[in-house]
């Protein structure tokens, strides 16, 4: 049964990446620019502009240039189907070699983010909602609204300020290392994973350390709207009949909380997850306050400089990401509650 | 086995002694809006100036400019009026042969040790006019230079057109001769561009393909192999760069042994962290983080009147601005003052003129750009829209376009202008677009109607280049002309001084096309503003070049 469901949604994930990779095919090419003038900046001759234009394909039908891109022409160049997502119209380093390089990052940043507002904004949340109105849900109510309501850039160039330029505990904001520090040879891409597999205790320390400020101001940006969810859930948990029930029949106050959990957390990992997907693209402006080279950044810096392959390369790839979250998520549902799969 | 394992770590620590540098060496941090996206002068990124950063730093030009006497804010500024040998020693000018023979310095050597002739100047040449790269800026800057044979022809479908040909030939390994097709003064200045310094053909040749013959993937995603002061160490795109010095660098070693490059998108980011000391210089910053450091003790701002400015773009094809009344009346609408206080913080002066006012030959204008809303509301009223009655038909021309990622810099300024130009009747309205959206609108389709523009810096020093840029009409040999500028008497001047050989009949006829600029306010100039730097106080040497990058060569840290 579990089998069948996860084939049938994988099966679905694919036709909604086929229609997506053709939808934002033709989508971004509606974009109000051409991407053939940054090339040539100096240049803007009939004739450079043709070589340009040219050189990036652009002088094929669309057609055509779709069917390159799907890999339906292997002989001009590799596309999807032979697992080539092309190369940069600005690096023309390969986008899949690109992507490589910056998705880690975000996914590093975002994952631990995420796991800092869970174990922090769970139990403040199922705290607010087993006193309701008391001081320590007026105090969480206040702590979430402040959290919530400015943008995160502003919060990192604060922390920026108070932790690195007054008070020099947390290092220069210059990315995921020092500039002066070799990186490790990359295996996974993943700076920390990488860096503990090849031994070198010292830079997984200075990433965790060059981690830390970025991580704290996105926890606290999402700790806000996830401490209200989680705090929600749980207060209708807790009206529920069979809560109620159990407490009739007098159960402890921590089976009923932990009862209560389990059906509170159901709605509340399905809005993370989709905020999760969200964020892998979202989490660009802590990216760029931090100067870390997140996927993120990667993907506004082609959507300015109009680099299709590049944008293409990314909707597909935080796509499919995101429907393999989603994917998770309903399985753990299913853990919780089976009935979702029949 | 343990004895393989002790190899192992001999090998190692020996490795590690080579590589790393001595606990001595000087080394600095730079902090950059962004690191080169690629390295190869013909690549699709090549336009992008944090691209050229990287380009003059690895690869050496065959000419340059020699120091002025005099400098400018403590910057060493480049006399233009005398070129030098760079890969170049000497050269000589047969114009009755319209040849050039350029004498080659010997025992320069590259990165890896491989020695400069002219073999590397013919690859460098014959890659040029193979147009194989996104952007054929070598071609471009050989076919401005009139070098014979680099014609639009190598762009047709005749192969043998876009091999080298006779107009650069080497006479041994250390003489070069280059041929043009007409009288033109513009060779000395395009050789002295990034776009045509010269690679190191061995290392070059050694990356080739046979889809990639002329290596543009290599240069443009791993090295450029060259003969300048620095070679690379390490490049991660989208975060940093790093430089050692070429210990065999022919100007003698560089005085910084390691120079890192680190992408640090926020600015302000860029000034705290130069604040704590931890990096040595930045760049890119808005006039208002200089200004801020200007007065912190162990930084030092040094500022140059180079040629970056700001103008307004008005469109000819687009009315009201077809109008010379009220392209007239715009330019008495500028307060010029206020932008020089509150958008540049002082560090601008009003630019009088079209091109850049340090390029030989540069002519201020004898109509005054001055500021005067009176004059303005007179030019408005006679030019048939009194107090702006009429202009309202003309709304969507009336917007006024810039980059949207220079909000930060352009904000403040086209936020005066609008009000002013509100103030004398003009209904104009903001319209923020992204760079590459503008860019694609004023180069290409030519349709922006009226704009604020920061970002024209004539990379060629010459007036004709600047004018042939900008100016002319683009069936007559014109190439931007965002604004469709067409005036016969400057296409004509323009065509003389082209071929004109004599320096001063020549500098007398672009003299007149900056006049009749002027008459027909071909844009409003508003002004020259400072090209900024700001870093440590133990670092000196700075050296103006006309792209706006640094040479790290030209620094030393005390």
């Amino acid at each position: 049964m579990l089998v069948r469901y996860i084939a049938k949604r994988l099966g679905l994930g694919i036709l909604q990446l086929i229609g997506l990779v053709i939808g934002v095919f033709f989508i971004i090419r509606l974009l109000p620019a051409d991407p053939v003038a940054r090339l040539v900046g100096m240049n803007a001759s009939p004739q450079a502009y043709a070589q340009a234009a040219h050189q990036l394909g652009l002088d094929r039908p669309l057609l055509t240039q779709l069917a390159i891109y799907l890999g339906f022409e292997p002989s001009v160049q590799p596309g999807l189907l032979q697992g080539s997502l092309g190369a940069s119209w600005v690096t023309d380093s390969l986008v899949m070699s690109e992507i490589a390089q910056y998705l880690p990052v975000t996914i590093t940043l975002v994952t631990l983010s995420f796991l800092l507002v869970l174990i922090v904004a769970v139990p403040i949340g199922m705290l607010g909602a087993l006193n309701p109105g008391g001081r320590t849900d007026k105090g969480v109510f206040i702590y979430s609204l402040f959290a919530g309501s400015q943008p995160e850039f502003w919060w990192g160039l604060l922390f920026v300020y108070i932790f690195f330029f007054r008070l020099g505990i947390a290092p220069a904001p210059l990315g995921s290392l020092s500039p002066m520090t070799d990186p490790p040879a990359p295996i996974t891409g993943f700076l920390l994973i990488d860096s503990l597999l090849e031994g070198q205790w010292s830079v997984f320390v200075e990433a965790l350390d060059h981690l830390m400020l970025p991580v704290v101001t996105l926890a606290f940006v999402l700790s806000g709207p996830i401490i209200k969810m989680v705090r929600q859930n749980m207060l209708r948990a807790l009206r529920s009949d069979f809560v109620l029930y159990a407490d009739c029949v007098g159960l402890p106050r921590d089976i009923i909380a932990r009862y209560a959990l389990r059906a509170a957390m159901a709605p509340s990992m399905t809005l993370i997850g989709i905020l999760y997907g969200f964020m892998l693209g979202g989490a660009v402006l802590v990216e760029n306050v931090f100067s870390l080279g997140g996927i993120g950044q990667y993907a506004v810096r082609a959507v300015l400089a109009f680099d299709y392959p590049v944008i293409q390369g990314v909707v597909l790839v935080i796509t499919a990401i995101s429907l393999l979250v989603y994917l998770a998520l309903d399985l753990f549902h299913a853990a919780i509650d089976p009935r979702i799969i029949v | 086995m343990p004895s393989s394992g002790k190899f192992l770590a001999a090998a190692t620590a020996a490795f590690l002694a080579f590589t790393s540098l001595p606990a001595s060496a000087a080394q600095i941090l730079v902090l950059s809006e962004d690191v080169p996206a690629g390295l190869d002068s013909d690549g699709p990124s090549a336009a992008i100036p944090t691209s050229q950063s990287g380009m003059v730093n690895m690869l050496e030009p065959l000419v340059g400019y020699a120091a002025a006497s005099v400098k400018e804010d403590g910057v060493i500024m480049p006399d233009f009026s005398k070129p030098v040998g760079l890969l170049a020693e000497s050269w000589t000018y047969d114009p009755a042969a319209l040849t050039w023979t350029f004498k080659l310095r010997e025992g320069v050597k590259g990165c890896t040790g491989d020695t400069f002739t002219s073999a590397d100047v013919i690859y460098t040449f014959a890659r040029a006019k193979s147009v194989s790269g996104a952007a054929p800026i070598g071609w471009f800057l050989s076919n401005v230079a009139s070098i014979k044979g680099f014609t639009t022809d190598v762009f047709g479908k005749d192969s043998k057109a876009k091999e080298l040909g006779d107009g650069i030939v080497a006479l041994d390994d250390y003489t070069v001769q280059i041929k043009q097709s007409q009288p033109n003064a513009l060779l000395l200045p395009v050789l002295a561009i990034f776009g045509l310094q010269i690679f190191d053909k061995k290392i070059m040749e050694a990356h080739a393909t046979a889809q990639d013959p002329w290596s543009h993937d290599y240069g443009n995603t791993v090295n450029a192999p060259g003969f300048g002061s620095y070679c690379l160490d390490s490049w991660q795109k989208g975060q940093s760069i790093s430089y050692k010095a070429n210990t065999n660098y022919y100007r003698g070693k560089p005085a910084i042994d390691k120079v890192v490059v680190r992408r640090v998108p926020e600015s302000s980011n860029r000034v705290a962290v130069l604040r704590t000391g931890q990096a040595q210089l930045v760049t890119g910053l808005t006039p208002k983080e200089f200004d801020s450091l200007r007065s912190i003790a162990g930084i030092t701002v040094e500022g140059v009147t180079g040629n970056q400015n700001l103008f307004e773009h008005m469109n000819f094809k687009s009315p009201p601005f077809d109008n010379p009344k009220v392209r007239e009346a715009v330019s008495h609408a500028i307060p010029y003052d206020q932008i020089i206080a509150t958008g540049y913080f002082g560090q601008a002066t009003i630019w009088q003129g079209f091109v850049p006012s340090g390029y030989p030959g540069y002519v201020p204008s004898a109509k005054d750009f001055i500021y005067d809303p009176a004059k303005a509301k007179a030019l408005l009223a006679e030019a048939g829209f009194p107090d702006g009655k009429g202009l309202e038909k003309f709304v969507d021309n009336l917007q006024l376009s810039y980059v949207s990622e220079k909000e930060s810099t352009l904000g403040p300024i086209v936020n005066i202008l609008q009000s002013s130009f509100r103030a004398i009747g003009i209904p104009v309205t903001l319209n923020p677009i992204p760079g590459t959206q503008y860019g694609d609108r004023q180069l290409v389709k030519g349709d922006l109607p009226f704009a604020v523009n920061d970002q024209e810096e004539p990379i060629g020093v010459d007036v004709g280049y600047a004018v042939q840029l900008f100016f002319v009409t683009k069936d007559k040999g014109g190439l931007y002309n965002m604004v469709n500028y067409s005036n016969s008497k400057v296409d004509d001047l323009w065509t003389k001084a082209r071929v004109e050989p004599d320096a001063n009949v020549r500098n007398q006829l672009l003299a007149e096309i900056q006049d009749q600029l002027a008459a027909d306010v071909a844009w409003a100039p508003i002004v020259e503003y400072k090209t900024q730097w700001a870093m440590s106080s133990k670092l000196t040497g700075l050296r103006w070049y006309a792209d706006n990058s640094i040479r790290f060569f030209d620094l030393t840290l005390r």
